[in-house]
């Protein structure tokens, strides 16, 4: 099958969409597939590139608009992405992220030449704010022209078909996946010295829940054996560093910054703990990533995290600083249990705490009325799992292989489908208001201007290397 | 005779990493079961609409009043001075019934202070004022002066937190208005009974009503309008009423009506709302 993958949102550029395209085209390609990817250019970047394993990349000569995005004209793009969809005898049309105006573009030039459509939207959106209102619309209408839709999980799927008014047997639910290979773990390089590292690795933005966050650093000031590791930049580290200097934390907060995605591991290998205080997540690739690190997670409960790990592998709080303290200091005695924790250590660990907690016992009984008592996020008693028992966990939970092959069920089964009919297309888009059938009426007359000025057969086939296709 | 055998799949669980029997489009009856519809909307009545609406229609009057007196100073219908003290008058006695019992020596004392400044400032800078926008032509600066106007209602404080409003932005335009329109007045000293007047307009008049606005208030403002309009021109009367009374019963009867079609959704997807640290809040946050 000749598979194209289109969004705004490839390497060079780093995230959880561009890494999702990369790897799952890897394994596409692993499969027997034909796979190439459209996206922008990127500075020096344009042209056709290839990558590892020949993973054919056109970095479209298009200029970006905002925030990595090109500019959605609908038409303006009309005759390279024809041109490039033909060359390649594309069979399957792959959108990914419902921010990408190239993936919307792409997805209606396929679909009006009768290609097979596949969208995988990778976000949750509100309803309220203006922003989001645009966004579903313009999604409502990709959709309409789509065959078959993916969601990273069950809540994004209710999203999904809630804002963009599609058939639920329309949508399948794929998960992201990590590559455990890479993020193993290395219990060595943990301080020895009854220290716990807490690890946080996400962008510094007020989405990623970094004012919780900024509460739960100073309940730790009179907890010396608790360190924090904070990877990721963002408008929010100003607000860090202030809480760190006004606490006198400096020894214990670390504030590393941006750092490469490749280097991730080395940050999560040395931390016993990781938390994640986003206030929403379609999926959350950093917790899978940690837990595979074999860290012990504290997330807040929001958007499509319950859905993501068992149990034994993640604690689950409201988003909420007292709730995130809690399940931090239920962590951290999971930790001090650890069965393959020597017995001298465990003394030491609890000896550090055991000063907090008297303190804390007195301050309570001062206030007893007026603060509320943190909740208990779990079973303190509870031991954690092996490191490397979570990797092999993690692994058999998500992998490439299986999100390739449940995506490729997905293709088979569109290429079951008759294709979209024009008149098909067009009463969809009518559905979603008549207004923007112009959109679909421009596109296809551009379509049939470029049909008689360089038709088809005088498009020239991509040259091939040597491999069996489906 | 065989015995067919029948697996019965494991139940369905909304997670990721189990229901590796089902297929992935597969849809579970609890599907959008914590889906919730309309909550913390509030349903209006149709006199709440109407007395909610009056805090616009005030700021159309508050436009049209200030208007109505450059138009009586331009067709020299009244001295500047018969328009300058009966409004200082009325300012006074609004003054005193918006501090009442909070008045002292020391309060009186900074308010004349900054009283004082504004009006030595504004005669001392009024020929400047006056002199301004002289060069442009009446047309422009009419065109100008409605568009300012206009961007002094958008941006105007209705009550209602938006990023929409903005204090500065509204304040600004009409004072803009106001200079453009001392310009086509005959003398530096119009210029500056226009200017004072665009002070008790729109500064001061807007601080009043923010604390003692009620809906009724509108009636004797609307009634001003409407007489002293009447003797301006008919057309202006018949505009301004048409739109005062549109604004003020057609649109909330129209609102009221389209509030069985709110459909506000939420659901686990919705961004959890925590507040945010900023300089005032981080030190108690600590």
């Amino acid at each position: 099958m000749r598979i194209c993958m289109v969004s705004d949102f490839f390497y060079p550029s780093i995230g959880g969409v561009e890494e999702h395209v990369y790897n799952l085209s890897q394994m596409l390609l692993a499969l027997g597939h034909k796979v190439i990817v459209l996206t922008h250019a990127y500075g020096d970047c344009s042209g056709v590139r290839y990558l590892t394993h020949g993973l054919k990349v056109y970095y479209l000569p298009i200029r970006v608009c905002y925030n990595q995005c090109i500019l959605p004209t609908a038409v303006c793009n009309v005759p390279m992405l024809r041109a490039v969809l033909l060359r390649e005898r594309i069979d399957v049309v792959h959108g990914h992220s419902a921010f990408s105006a190239l993936a919307h573009e792409a997805l209606m030039v396929g679909a009006l030449l009768g290609m097979k459509t596949v969208f995988t939207d990778h976000s949750l959106f509100g309803f309220a704010d203006l922003s989001a209102a645009l966004t579903n619309k313009l999604l409502e209408i990709t959709l309409s022209m789509v065959n078959h839709a993916i969601c990273v999980s069950h809540i994004g799927k209710e999203n999904t078909v809630l804002r963009a008014r599609v058939a639920k047997k329309r949508v399948s639910v794929i998960p992201n996946a990590v590559d455990t290979a890479l993020f193993t773990p290395d219990p060595c390089r943990r301080p020895a010295d009854g220290i716990i590292n807490i690890v946080i690795a996400s962008r510094l933005v007020y989405r990623k829940g970094i004012d919780l966050l900024a509460g739960v650093i100073p309940r730790f000031r009179s907890t010396p054996n608790v360190h924090f590791i904070i990877v990721g930049d963002g408008p929010k580290r100003d607000l860090l560093e202030e809480i760190r200097e006004k606490t006198n934390m400096q020894d214990r907060v670390q504030i590393l910054g941006a750092v490469e995605h490749a280097q991730v591991r080395e940050v999560l290998v040395r931390g016993h703990i990781f938390v994640n205080t986003s206030l929403t997540e379609a999926y959350c690739m950093a917790i899978v990533e940690a837990a595979s690190c074999g860290l012990q997670v504290v997330s807040t409960s929001v958007g499509g995290i319950p859905e993501v790990l068992p149990s034994s592998l993640i604690l689950l709080v409201e988003p909420e600083i007292e709730a995130i303290y809690s399940a931090i200091l239920v962590a951290i005695d999971r930790h001090v249990n650890r069965v393959d924790n020597p017995p001298e250590m465990r003394s030491k660990q609890r000896r550090g705490r055991r000063k907090k907690h008297l303190k804390q016992k007195e301050e309570l009984k001062e206030d007893e009325e007026s603060q509320p008592r943190p909740v208990a996020a779990g079973n303190s008693e509870e031991p954690v799992l092996c490191p490397h028992r979570c990797n092999e966990l993690v692994e058999t939970l998500y992998n490439w292989e299986d999100v390739a092959r449940r995506t490729v069920k997905v293709y088979e089964r569109v290429k079951r489908e008759p294709a979209f009919t024009l008149s098909e297309l067009i009463f969809a888009v009518y559905q979603c208001g008549a207004w923007f059938l112009a959109f679909l009426v421009v596109g296809h007359f551009t379509l049939l201007l470029l049909e008689r000025w360089r038709p088809r057969r005088r498009i020239e086939v991509a040259h091939e290397p040597d491999r069996q296709l489906d | 005779m065989a015995k067919t055998v029948h697996f019965k799949r494991k139940p369905w669980v909304k997670n990721l990493y189990s229901n590796r029997e089902y297929p992935d489009n597969y849809t579970d009856p609890s599907f959008l079961k914590d889906l919730r519809t309309n909550l913390h909307v509030r349903i209006y009545t149709l006199g709440e609409a109407i007395a909610g609406i009056t805090v616009l229609n005030n700021q159309i009057s508050c436009i049209t009043g200030f208007l109505i007196l450059y138009h009586m100073m331009l067709s020299e219908r009244l001295a500047p001075t018969s328009i300058l003290v009966p409004t200082c008058i009325i300012t006074a006695m609004g003054y005193l019934y918006y501090r009442g019992s909070s008045l002292s020596m020391t309060l009186l004392g900074e308010d004349s202070k900054t009283l004082v400044t504004v009006l030595l400032f504004g005669y001392i800078f009024s020929p400047m004022l006056h002199t301004l926008t002289q060069a442009i032509s009446t047309d422009t600066i009419y065109t100008m002066t409605f568009f300012v106007m206009l961007f002094n209602l958008m941006f105007s404080d209705y009550g209602i937190d938006v990023a929409m409003v903005s204090k500065a932005i509204s304040l600004n335009a009409a004072v803009f208005g106001a200079i453009c329109l001392a310009s086509r007045l005959s003398t530096s000293y119009h210029a500056f009974v226009l200017l004072v007047e665009a002070a008790i307009f729109f500064v001061l008049y807007p601080i009043m009503i923010a604390a003692t606005w009620h809906a009724l208030c509108m009636v004797p403002i609307f009634v001003i309008c409407c007489a002293s309009l009447y003797y301006i021109s008919s057309p202006v009367l018949y505009l301004y009423a048409c739109t005062t009374l549109f604004i003020n019963f057609v649109c909330p009867l129209i609102f009221v009506k389209q509030q069985r079609y709110k459909f506000n959704i939420h659901g686990p997807w919705d961004e959890a709302i925590v507040e945010e640290n900023t300089d005032e809040n981080l030190d108690e946050n600590l």
